[in-house]
């Protein structure tokens, strides 16, 4: 049996929600660049111009944004399945506010932004796979709000393992603690707590 | 550029003075970094007073400050390991001590990237004391389960010292006064003495080695409570010959009792200068970032009351760093 490449992968997840015709998949395979990035690159800097979109095939990326104090806060961790990017400065057209870094040797399938975009108009029958990637990402995002605000930091930290299964291997402790929104010292008093159980 | 400047030698509140400067030529080698964060350090007091003036002689106006953290806004050629943008800090070499400035050029050897979990101002406090500390306490080769003395547990270095050993799994007794013991005790020391309530000589016995940064009787002191075989390192007590060596004092030797100490104890004594290295800073990085140590500031004084925070700096009440922002 041939594996798949991981384009022809993605191509499979599209056709799951979608009926993509052949021109639209050779148009999606001809955009679609796979990537390895090592450990520690950085695929997107606070203040750059952005125009490339990640689809992560291995590995983990991270993205997040330095404070005017200094201080880096994480937004988002994509593991395999998940897409990457900055999002507020593609939307509004600005610089990146956010830098993306990968935090473990990664394999990625890279876009341009507009390419992709352009995908919608030249053909809409893509548009409802566009909308799931959205949608998901949103509800992610509520799911993550409101346990903020409903659920204590050891909850949370515990849904975070459950999401990310291996992603303490690759990550700093800073990383998930402003991930989390709580100290290095809380999440290794938990941490501590939860070995104790 | 804006700067702060010592006029001549003298008193705090009347040698110093916020000059508008030239910005600093970029070496090949340096970075330069838009200052956002100094610290102040009892060695900038010694450089105001005019007490290093032999050791260190600098031409006047000087700018002063050796700490710094910002951002790399332009880079020489040689420069390697640094983009623009990058956030660092650094404990400047001696010839390139300015960072109570806009700007200040820095051999990129000498820099590192900041831990990215404390902010700008927390990070310009650790180099110098990060510094002494880790290269005073590898210089003895600081490992788990050594039991090491270390003097002044509330000062820059002490509380950096405290926290490096413990990271290595040593088993740390520190001095420091009443008001202090509180928050000595949560650096992680093991058992933290009163010395104004105690004996620490009556506590402390057969340490595999001391670190005093006090210096005076502190010094030789040390060897009552070392172990045979035991060492000391120092930053405050009398040169050692090595580190005479690296003034052009060739025919220095070691004072006569530290000599008759040393050979009675089978031990040795150590004195360290502290020197720049991005390396060493790199560690610092790690350390900070993966926890085991947390930067400890006093007070942040914006610019403007630099001088200010020159005073505070004398009045020797403060606990922990005392910084500068840009």
């Amino acid at each position: 049996m041939q594996l798949k490449t991981a384009v022809e992968e993605l191509l499979s997840k599209v056709k799951s929600i979608v009926s993509l015709s052949p021109q639209a998949e050779g148009y999606l395979v001809g955009i679609a660049k796979e990537t390895r990035i090592s450990k520690g690159s950085v695929l997107i800097r606070q203040g750059d111009v952005v125009n490339k979109i990640y689809f992560v095939t291995g590995g983990c990326l991270r993205s997040y944004c330095v404070d005017q104090s200094g201080r880096e806060h994480t937004l988002q961790f994509a593991v395999k399945d998940w897409w990457m990017s900055d999002y507020i400065a593609l939307h509004n057209n600005e610089r990146a506010t956010l830098t993306v870094e990968c935090l473990n040797d990664a394999t990625v399938i890279e876009f341009n932004a507009q390419k992709l975009n352009e995908v919608l108009t030249l053909f809409p029958e893509y548009e409802p796979f566009q909308r799931y990637i959205l949608e998901r990402h949103v509800v992610s995002l509520h799911k993550r709000i409101l346990n903020q605000m409903q659920l204590t930091a050891s909850e949370r930290y515990q849904l975070f393992l459950d999401q990310y299964p291996d992603i303490e291997r690759h990550t700093r402790n800073y990383h998930i603690a402003s991930f989390l929104g709580i100290t290095q010292e809380s999440l290794s008093r938990i941490r501590a707590e939860k070995v104790k159980r | 550029m804006k700067s702060l400047q010592l006029l001549e030698y003298g008193e705090l509140n009347e040698c110093l003075a916020f000059n508008e400067i030239d910005k600093p030529i970029v070496r090949s080698q340096d970075v330069l970094i838009e200052v956002k964060a100094a610290a102040i350090n009892p060695i900038d007091k010694s450089i105001i007073a005019g007490n290093l003036r032999a050791l260190l002689p600098i031409p006047l106006p000087a700018t002063l400050g050796y700490d710094v953290s910002g951002v790399v806004v332009e880079k020489g050629a040689d420069a390697a390991g640094f983009e623009i943008g990058d956030l660092v800090y650094a404990r400047v070499p001696q010839e390139q001590m300015g960072t109570l400035a806009e700007f200040v050029a820095v051999a990129a050897e000498a820099v590192s990237k900041k831990p990215a979990n404390i902010s700008f101002e927390e990070a310009a406090g650790l180099p110098l004391v990060g510094l002494t500390a880790l290269q005073s306490l590898n210089h003895v080769g600081i490992k788990e389960h050594d039991k090491i003395l270390i003097h002044a547990g509330s000062g820059g270095v002490g509380s950096f010292a405290i926290q490096y050993a413990k990271s290595k799994g040593a088993y740390v007794y520190t001095t420091t006064s009443a008001a202090n013991v509180a928050w000595v005790k949560e650096l992680g020391a093991d058992r933290v003495i009163d010395y104004t309530h105690e004996d620490y000589k009556a506590i402390v016995s057969d340490v595999d080695c001391v670190f005093d940064t006090l210096g005076k009787h502190f010094t030789l002191d040390a060897f009552d409570v070392i172990k045979a075989g035991g060492k000391i390192v120092s930053v405050a007590g009398p040169l050692d010959e090595r580190s005479a060596q690296m003034f052009g004092m060739s025919d220095y030797r070691l004072p006569v009792d530290f000599v008759t100490r040393c050979a009675e104890k089978k031990a040795t004594y150590a004195f360290i200068f502290m020197h720049p290295n991005g390396a060493h800073l790199n560690e610092i990085t790690e350390l900070v970032e993966g926890g085991s140590i947390r930067p400890i500031v006093d007070h942040v004084y914006p610019f403007s009351k630099a001088i200010d925070a020159f005073l505070h700096l004398a009045s020797g009440r403060a606990k922990g760093k005392i910084i500068v922002r840009m």
